[in-house]
């Protein structure tokens, strides 16, 4: 395993590095991090020690085989992530965030798009192990042709994590009839003192919008496109100026 | 001088006729007042004449001029020049409202316009409506309030240029200032000469836009086709009049009740 400790904004490529990454990032800092190439590696640890803020901002775009990601959070910490899963044919990836300390937080925000005969496998759990923790998971997905998109994932609140908030959301538009898309938010609450909830969203796109959308003039195909991005586009805001407009040119040319 | 002309026109959803033979006509520079009791066919028949998908002409044709738009989709509609500010307006997710708002200026002219003439133009019409300028850097009206959902159909309308602009009941939500706000708009809008089409249950809205014509739709006909004082009678006395001096029954709005269960948003429901 390869140790990194972060104490600067950091860009990191991870192809020919380790199997396996552990990244600190020390107390009393506020980092953002991007990976490049993660699709090269299967163990991702980061650890977030108290006081700190770290965005981090991942962009996949080969296959990703597996990848368990993992995260520690310390007290008064943050982590925000930004994921944008555009890879191709095989993404299983398993994230792993534990809110250890009090007042720590995760927000996690993913978009992917599946196409062809594409399989992804998206599981993200956030576990609240201390009192007023607070966690949000926002995956939102567009599945087309023949291709599998599974977001799952549990926000478990531990007995006596009182004053904790966790929330999950996953929605999924669906295209062709040859789709196979499954949302299954999950809960597991052991504390009552909480405000947690989930949402799922399996469907294609509203008729009540394209109507919307057409009744201005757009055609049926362009009213379909800008809904489609809206799925997709708000993950930009997460990367800088020249990843975002690389991810850009990506959603419009496999759309 | 464009004509929305529409005859003998007979609307069904999921196999109940909803309205049963409309014939009316509305030109550019008149502004109609369309009322009726709920549940009477008045959303329908914008609804219709927009070509939203889920309503099935049975028979009747819809003109404007000599164009037929009937078998028309949405969009060649709304290039012909039909506007329609909705009732509920959708909030779409994840679409930044200037995007859509330019792809739908694009859509409806000739000629891209320049980035620089269209944030020119949004500019204008947010500053006539009194909206806050960061609403069109929103998610389509995601989180608006009723009020804000409002005027930016207002604003749409403004940046479109309709011949004929219809608008499904655009007072509710909305405060007495901003229904002012509003009219001054529309009222703005009638003297270049574009075409209303407008349904409100509220004298009020009317007093402000001043219409030249009022139509009363019961059952799914148009019975009463006339003078404005047509909406001072009903705002003071409703719809009884019809009854005893026309011999028309009012049919009871049927209230489906049992597709709406605990959990589901009400309003959602009954808007489909």
């Amino acid at each position: 395993m390869k140790k990194i400790d972060v104490v600067t904004d950091l860009q990191y490529d991870c192809l020919d590095s380790s199997d396996s990454l552990s990244f600190e990032v020390t107390q009393n800092k506020q980092v953002s991090v991007y990976l490049k190439n993660i699709e090269e590696v299967e163990k991702i640890n980061f650890e977030v020690k108290d006081n700190s803020t770290l965005f981090l901002s991942i962009f996949a775009q080969k296959i990703v085989k597996n990848i368990n990601f993992t995260a520690n959070v310390g007290e008064n910490a943050r982590i925000i992530v930004y994921f944008a899963d555009f890879s191709v044919e095989r993404n299983h990836l398993n994230a792993s965030i534990n809110l250890n300390k009090d007042n720590a937080e995760c927000e996690w925000h993913l978009a992917s798009l599946s196409s062809q005969k594409d399989d992804k496998q998206i599981a993200v759990s956030i576990y609240h192990n201390s009192p007023n923790t607070h966690g949000r998971i926002d995956n939102y997905g567009v599945c087309k042709d023949n291709s599998t998109l599974v977001f799952s994932g549990i926000s478990h609140i531990e007995k006596g994590c009182h004053q904790s908030t966790s929330h999950q959301n996953a929605k999924i538009v669906v295209f062709d009839d040859g789709c196979k898309a499954i949302a299954k938010p999950i809960l597991k609450i052991d504390e009552n003192d909480i405000e947690a909830s989930h949402a799922a969203v399996v469907g294609k796109v509203s008729d009540e919008h394209i109507f919307y959308l057409t009744s201005r003039g757009l055609s049926i195909d362009e009213a379909k496109l800008l809904i489609t991005l809206g799925y997709l586009k708000p993950i930009l805001k997460g990367f800088n100026e020249e990843t975002a407009s690389e991810i850009d040119s990506l959603i419009e040319g496999r759309l | 001088m464009a004509t929305l002309k529409i005859k003998d026109l007979h609307v069904e959803v999921e196999g109940k006729e909803i309205l049963k033979g409309v014939t009316t006509n509305i030109s550019e520079g008149e502004t109609v007042a369309l009322l009726g009791p709920n549940g009477h066919g008045k959303s329908t028949l914008l609804n219709v004449i927009m070509g939203h998908p889920r309503y099935k002409i049975t028979s009747g044709s819809i003109y404007l001029d000599d164009l037929d738009i009937t078998e028309m989709t949405t969009d060649e509609r709304a290039k012909a020049g039909l506007f329609l500010a909705l009732q509920n307006p959708a909030e779409v997710p994840g679409v930044i409202n200037s995007d859509f708002l330019r792809a739908a200026v694009n859509a409806t002219r000739d000629e891209k316009i320049s980035t620089y003439k269209f944030y020119k133009m949004l500019d204008n019409a947010t500053k006539e409506l009194k909206m806050p300028f960061d609403l069109a850097t929103r998610s389509l009206n995601e989180g608006f309030s009723g009020g804000e959902k409002k005027r930016n159909e207002i604003l749409q309308l403004l940046l479109l240029e309709p011949k004929i602009a219809m608008l499904d009941e655009i007072d509710s939500g909305l405060d007495v200032d901003a229904i002012q706000i509003v009219a001054d708009v529309i009222k703005k809008e009638e003297e270049k000469g574009r075409g209303f089409l407008v349904i409100s249950h509220y004298a009020r809205l009317f007093d402000l836009i001043k219409p030249t014509r009022a139509i009363v739709m019961i059952n799914g006909r148009i019975v009463l086709d006339g003078d404005t004082s047509l909406i001072k009678r009903i705002d003071q006395t409703g719809y009884e009049f019809i009854k005893t001096e026309l011999g028309i029954e009012i049919e009871k709005e049927q209230a489906d009740m049992n597709t709406v269960s605990i959990g589901t948003c009400a309003v959602k429901e009954t808007i489909k």
